[in-house]
């Protein structure tokens, strides 16, 4: 059954190929597919797995969907059609993505998801995802630890359909909210962005000129948020961001903002990649489908090692 | 309709509705979540595990401390199967079962993250870090478990949920009751977990039983 669905679509791909006159010995096609890459996190993503698929003998085809769910479904609908032998993808959704994979998975095409989940399994061949509540933990427990465990303080929030934002928060006040004296007087979300963190920032500022500390959700939304603080000549509040870019490093190392959480994109990215790769090969999906990659803090203490989402040693 | 229908229909309704009538209480936050999530019930499920499964895996799987601790500096792999477990995929680090018997040197209770400093070898030096809460760094509890695995949850939200459920319970079970005052010099016996600490750092032991003595 699962043998002659193969079979018809290899035939169709085949058909689809000659049509737009591919090379008859065109290497395998591998789509990766992103959100922006306006935010260096899913950059390193999408050149780490790039590297990866290339250095594997792949021809890869890059993509990004904004963070549109419909976006993202005419994307997988183009690598179903380029005759892509697989996806790596960082969705746009963890619900709204589901029946996007289930649409590659039909069309016989595996999908190697990175950095978000979907609340599915059994879809995608591959979650490999940051464990972003352990993350999110050790950076609550190093802001605490700053604020002398007691203060006033902000959050900011990532995109809500992002399973992500709600993860990390909860990692961050199931720490936080044990210390009584920690009091926070406003949270609202800046959406991932930088511009929307500094505005956000700013206007909070307004009315809670008292506050201790901010901690935020990602890296970009804490650069925006230091640079709100930073023009408000406000250079005592500790700001703790989530994700582990240069950008953080370099305002870490200038003595900005204090702490970063690492995420391991780029490893995750070629790992995906590498378990693609088995796939194509031997139709052997990993041990378990759900993997987590643990983070890890970034302070003053190693901030200099840090390069394009890895440590060096 | 005219008025009279329209109110015998009504007092009709009632008379059906009536035998069908109960009390309903008003739900608590914690049963309104587990509706919320479709019978999503952390701390449920850790109590339902706790005596029947928990405390005997950790009471079969444990090494003294000093076995466990040696065994995973000389031979990592040996100690991870002998007393450690990881999910299979991921970059979790081992975690280990292990029993704790020793003193207390140090009381480090001024933080909400308090934890008993414990010499187990009677050198008079620090070699585990006890954690009493009331805030329990980490998930070594859940992580050490073998019938525990987070493919089996809906995602990480949940999954992270049961893991601070075990942390709860155990504060709620024995650690709340622990004193704080007068701590060094003690005796402490324990079994619980700790996950493999990096390079340099001490173990962060979280006790699943704990007796201090005199």
């Amino acid at each position: 059954m699962k043998l002659t669905r193969r079979l018809t679509l290899a035939a169709f791909a085949g058909a689809l190929s000659m049509s737009v006159a591919m090379p008859a010995f065109a290497a395998d096609l591998i789509a990766i597919i992103t959100p922006s890459h306006d935010n260096p996190f899913f950059k390193a993503e999408a050149v780490g797995a790039e590297a990866k698929a290339k250095e594997l003998g792949y021809e890869t085809l890059v993509l990004v969907h904004d963070d549109d769910a419909n976006k993202q479904s005419q994307l997988i609908d183009t690598a179903i059609g380029r005759g892509a032998k697989a996806i790596i993808l960082d969705n746009a959704g963890s619900e709204a993505s589901i029946a996007a994979v289930q649409k590659a998975k039909d069309a016989g095409v595996p999908s190697f998801l990175i950095d978000r989940e979907i609340n599915a399994t059994g879809v995608a061949v591959s979650q490999i995802v940051s464990n972003n509540y352990q993350g999110a933990q050790l950076g609550a427990e190093e802001f605490v630890k700053l604020m002398g465990e007691a203060g006033s303080y902000v959050e900011l929030l990532g995109r809500e359909a992002d399973l992500n934002a709600g993860i990390r928060s909860k990692g961050y006040h199931d720490i936080i909210d044990e210390y009584p004296e920690m009091k926070m007087v406003a949270q609202q979300s800046a959406n991932w962005s930088q511009t929307e963190g500094y505005s956000k920032m700013e206007t909070i500022l307004q009315a809670n000129p008292d506050i201790k500390g901010v901690i935020s959700g990602n890296d970009t939304m804490a650069m925006g948020a230091i640079a709100a603080l930073q023009a408000a000549g406000r250079k005592d509040v500790i700001v703790v961001g989530f994700d582990g870019s240069n950008d953080v490093r370099d305002s870490i190392t200038s003595g900005g903002i204090k702490a970063t959480v690492l995420q391991p994109a780029y490893a995750q990215a070629q790992m995906a990649v590498e378990q693609a790769d088995v796939y194509i090969k031997t139709g052997k999906g990993p041990a378990e489908e759900k993997q987590l990659m643990d983070c890890v803090l970034i302070n003053g203490e190693n901030a200099a090692k840090l390069e394009t989402f890895a440590l060096t040693n | 309709m005219s008025t009279f229908r329209a109110a015998a229909l009504f007092t009709l309704a009632i008379a059906l509705a009536l035998p069908g009538c109960k009390i309903v209480k008003t739900p608590t936050a914690e049963e309104a979540a587990e509706e919320a999530s479709g019978g999503f019930n952390p701390a449920r499920q850790v109590a339902g595990l706790w005596d029947e499964k928990v405390i005997p895996f950790l009471d079969k799987r444990a090494g003294t401390f000093q076995e466990v601790s040696s065994l995973a500096k000389s031979d990592l792999d040996a100690a991870a199967a002998k007393y450690g477990h990881k999910e299979k995929e991921g970059s979790a680090p081992w975690t280990f079962v292990a029993k704790v018997s020793g003193t207390i040197i140090k009381a480090e209770t001024k933080s909400r993250a308090a934890y008993l400093e414990t010499d187990v070898d009677g050198d008079g030096k620090g070699d585990v870090r006890i954690q009493i809460g009331p805030v329990i760094k980490g998930t070594a509890l859940r992580d050490s478990l073998d019938f525990v695995n987070f493919n089996e949850f809906k995602n990480q939200i949940q999954w992270a949920e049961f893991g601070k459920a075990f942390n709860t319970h155990v504060i709620g079970l024995t650690l709340d009751k622990l004193p704080r005052e007068g701590m060094e010099g003690k005796a402490i016996e324990a079994t619980g977990a700790y996950p493999l600490p990096s390079a340099g750092q001490p173990a962060l032991f979280t006790p699943a039983t704990i007796t201090i003595g005199g």
